[in-house]
């Protein structure tokens, strides 16, 4: 009886450590992935298609040569060009339709700095820095995608390559 | 119960940390959602901020204020730099006006209610209540009623001013309790005796040495609290290291108390008294140079300051001294406070106090500049008279349509002014509140106006400083539920009244604005043509000269004694023993900011209190009655009662108890509802106005006790006080 109990509990213990700590392994691939993951978007944007056709980023993010924040293209922009190319596409059908009930798409963010981090896109772009060196090579994605962890040492690593890296590497650079 | 072993507690915190995180993993959207415009405004950068100057209208003073835009939305008002009231400062009130904006208690839409009271409002399009509006004005003529308050947009007020002279109308109504608990229209009044013209007054402090405030709380609500702020700041810090003294004296500790050199606690509606007998003494010293002594002699009023000294509690060693540091003094200054517009005789009593700065040759002391242009109007507040006419015209039945915009006379009037009442004999009443307030609930129709911040404007800045300034007002934001403006409602309406349509021709109400403000000509900003002065007006948060135009001369016109009395005080002393002393709060004001939360949960500057209404009772009164902090008592007086926690206060004349204002809505949206008690039950109504300041109370403990929201510690405030003020 006693013997029969120990055996179990062993056993229990040989298959249930284990278990446990590949749940948490899971667990913790599982919410990088989703934290990596792109976003899901309320209507499929296809940020290649738009790039083969010669589309610069800065055609629809506009606001990233004059301002701290890139700016998402308004619905008007959208349709701007929409109302007369791929009108019969089902994805541009989505866009026309939010345009037609005159609302805003809501877009999910996919970049998303935190609160005390103060960034400029138009220091950096007037700085001669491409779009792709952070946000990747978004002109081979459908949606776009975080595929940079933009943490601390990642904008420093870069900020410590510059001539001015004494100015750069200062706190209120960021934190202001 | 079972009893649980240990290895079940550990099962079941295991199935609830998996629940939790199951849980977490719901979450149907962990992206944050941009939104981009539909159409964006012209030169709009995302995450770049647009600052729009416009006006404050939290209280009639007329702040500039700068409101920060992102993305089109409001996020944050500041003081305006150039405006030459505030220069850039702003209060707690005027922070909070971005609550006025977004209140989730907005209306929506245009409402009717079949019946009034019920608060069960119908929707209904702007159409059908612009139409309602117009059938009813059409039939109406000339009796129609306006009643509006002391922040009604100059350009409005004067558009109602032009729809009633073509249709017959009295003048619109200008009154509301800002107005009534300030004084403003007995002060205007008042200073008619004095500078021989209706304006009010501004007090210099900055130029005087030494100040008697007779209750006037300048630190807080009382005319133009940003701009005495700023005064007294300089008051205190003047030119080779001068600081000003100042001497308040009042029943109760104000703010303005609390900053004094010298605070005393003077017995209610005896402060024209006291500033009599300090003429007396001044006169019979002589004090002070020869002239002073010469016109002391003029204007003093045979009083025996031993009477006196009896009457206000003050020693009469107290007074000599207080006269002695007023004579002494090389620019003193008297504020007459707004308790003495209160009171039968309020004129002379306002004289009384004025009569000091006569005798000390009236330094620190100016006339309001007057309106700019003649094309302007600047608000008068209607004495009080013409609010009783007003009531008993409707009560009389003369009274078809009443249109109430910016005021809230249901809630703003005590239950012995009959308000209520008279509303229910006018057959159709139109309220143009944002919210649905007390009033609102009264009427047949709301057609909510825009808040300030969504609003063309303009307001003749009053009292005014330095410069004669108009603030404009211009929408900041797209107006963010459908309201429309009431001005915009009434020159559609007019157009199909043919008595009214040629008076009020233009289009809509910016046409009018913008005929009426370039006539201003070139201030400070400068411009030559229309476009241009229209634009700076806008751009720069008004209008005003860039140097100040010599000052109006203003000779004092008092030539002979004051002779104040000490006024009428309902209540029989033996019934209702207690001094009823009530003032603004310094958030809520007079209640119309009871809709903000900021300025509900910021705590009182005196006391700490938040979120209520409470009655300060001096220690040894607590004592008396048996009663202590949070213990709720039910006060009586002969108009009314209302209950309210204590709050044991030392600074405060033992006979007296103080009561803020602002609380107890009964509507007004889910921040004022059913907060509180609305003091302004206890006041009844006198020939000349309402007793606020001369009522008596008495005060029975309910046994009940309700915590109080408040920050302090009072461990050891009161011993001092019981033993030293107030011996015995």
């Amino acid at each position: 009886m006693h013997a029969s109990r120990n055996r179990t509990r062993a056993l229990a213990t040989i298959v249930g450590v284990p278990l446990a700590i590949l749940a948490v392994v899971a667990a913790y691939f599982f919410v990088s992935w989703q934290v990596q993951a792109a976003p899901e978007q309320p209507a499929p944007m296809d940020h290649a298609a738009m790039t083969k056709k010669g589309v610069s980023c800065l055609f629809c993010h506009s606001d990233a040569l004059k301002s701290p924040a890139a700016g998402i293209p308004s619905v008007e922009k959208c349709m701007g060009c929409h109302q007369t190319i791929k009108t019969d596409s089902p994805k541009i059908e989505e866009v026309a339709a939010y345009w037609h009930r005159q609302e805003p798409i809501p877009w999910a963010r996919v970049n998303q700095l935190p609160r005390f981090v103060y960034f400029s896109h138009r220091v950096h772009v007037n700085a001669g820095l491409n779009c792709e060196l952070c946000h990747g090579d978004v002109a081979q994605m459908q949606a776009a995608e975080p595929v940079t962890k933009m943490n601390m040492g990642w904008c420093l690593d870069c900020h410590e390559q510059q001539p001015d890296a004494g100015q750069l590497r200062d706190c209120v650079i960021c934190h202001q | 119960m079972a009893k649980i072993s240990r290895r079940d507690f550990i099962k079941m915190g295991a199935a609830g940390l998996l629940a939790t995180v199951l849980t977490g993993c719901q979450n149907p959207r962990r992206w944050v959602t941009l939104e981009p415009y539909v159409i964006p405004p012209e030169e709009q950068l995302a995450g770049v901020a647009t600052w729009y100057a416009s006006t404050c209208r939290q209280c009639p003073a007329g702040c500039g204020i700068i409101v920060r835009v992102m993305n089109g939305r409001a996020l944050k008002i500041e003081g305006n730099p150039k405006h030459p009231l505030n220069k850039g400062k702003l209060c707690a009130r005027g922070q909070a006006g971005l609550q006025v904006l977004y209140n989730p208690d907005r209306l929506p839409g245009p409402v009717q209610q079949t019946e009034r009271g019920s608060g069960r409002f119908q929707p209904i399009s702007w159409e059908e209540g612009l139409n309602t509006l117009y059938d009813r004005l059409r039939q109406a003529g000339s009796g129609t009623a306006i009643w509006t308050g002391s922040t009604t947009s100059g350009h409005l007020l004067d558009l109602f001013e032009r729809f009633a002279a073509a249709t017959g109308a009295p003048s619109p109504l200008v009154f509301d309790l800002y107005s009534e608990l300030n004084g403003l229209a007995a002060l205007e009044n008042a200073d008619r005796a004095f500078f021989g013209q209706n304006r009010l007054p501004t007090y210099n402090l900055e130029q005087a040495d030494v100040i008697l405030s007779f209750g006037a709380d300048f630190l807080g609500p009382w005319l133009s609290q940003v701009r005495y702020g700023m005064a007294f700041g300089a008051f205190r810090s003047q030119s080779l290291g001068k600081r000003g003294y100042l001497v308040q004296l009042e029943p109760r500790m104000s703010i303005t108390g609390a900053k004094a050199d010298w605070w005393l606690p003077i017995s209610p509606g005896t402060e024209a008294l006291v500033a009599q007998a300090l003429a007396r003494i001044i006169a019979d010293g002589p004090l002070g140079p020869a002239e002073w002594a010469t016109k002391a002699n003029t204007l003093a009023s045979e009083i025996d300051v031993s009477s006196v000294a009896a009457a206000s509690g003050i020693p009469v060693t107290e007074l000599e001294q207080l006269a002695h540091i007023f004579a002494a003094a090389t620019r003193p200054l008297a504020i007459p406070g707004n308790a003495l517009a209160a009171q039968d005789g309020q004129g002379t009593a306002i004289a009384a106090v004025q009569a000091l700065n006569a005798i000390a040759g009236a330094d620190g002391l100016a006339l309001s500049p007057d309106s700019p242009a003649t094309s302007l109007l600047k608000p008068q507040v209607s004495p009080f008279g013409d609010v009783q006419a007003l009531i008993e015209r409707m009560q009389a039945g003369d009274v078809q349509v009443l249109l109430i915009h910016g005021a809230n006379p249901v809630y703003d009037l005590p239950e012995s002014a009959r308000v209520v009442d008279a509303l229910a004999h006018v057959p159709f009443v139109v309220s143009f509140g944002p919210i649905a307030d007390e009033t609102g609930v009264q009427a047949d129709l709301v057609l909510p106006d825009r808040t300030y911040l969504e609003s063309w404007g303009y307001d003749v800045t009053s009292p005014g400083f330095d410069l004669p300034a108009v603030g404009s007002q211009q929408p900041v934001v797209t107006p963010v539920f459908d309201a429309h403006s009431t001005a915009d409602v009434l020159l559609t309406v007019t157009r199909g009244i043919p008595t009214a349509a040629a008076a009020l021709p233009w289009s809509d109400e910016v046409a009018f604005l913008k005929e009426i403000i370039p006539q201003l000509g070139p201030g400070a900003a400068g411009g030559l043509d229309t476009d241009v002065l229209w634009s700076r007006f806008l751009q720069h948060g008004g209008w005003w000269p860039a140097t100040a135009p010599p000052p109006a001369p203003h000779t004092p016109v008092l030539s002979q004694s004051v002779q104040a009395e000490a006024p009428q005080f309902q209540g029989d002393e033996q019934e209702y023993p207690y001094f009823l002393h009530l003032y603004m709060s310094d958030l809520l004001s007079d209640g119309r900011g009871a809709d903000q939360p900021w300025l509900q949960g910021s705590p009182d500057p005196m006391t700490t209190v938040a979120w209520q209404t409470w009655v300060e009772i001096h220690p040894q009164t607590a004592q008396k009655l048996g009663v202590k902090d949070g213990d709720v008592v039910h006060i009586t007086s002969p108009a009314g009662e209302i209950e309210a926690p204590v709050y044991i206060y030392p600074a405060i004349r033992p006979n007296t108890i103080a009561v803020p204002v602002g609380q107890g809505h009964t509507d007004y949206g889910r921040y004022a509802r059913k907060r509180g008690s609305n003091p302004m039950d206890l006041v009844g109504t006198t020939s000349e106005g309402l007793a606020w300041a001369t009522t008596r109370v008495k005060i029975t403990p309910t046994g009940k006790k309700i915590a109080q929201a408040g920050f302090e510690n009072k461990a050891g405030v009161d011993e001092g006080f019981i033993n030293e003020a107030f011996p015995g």
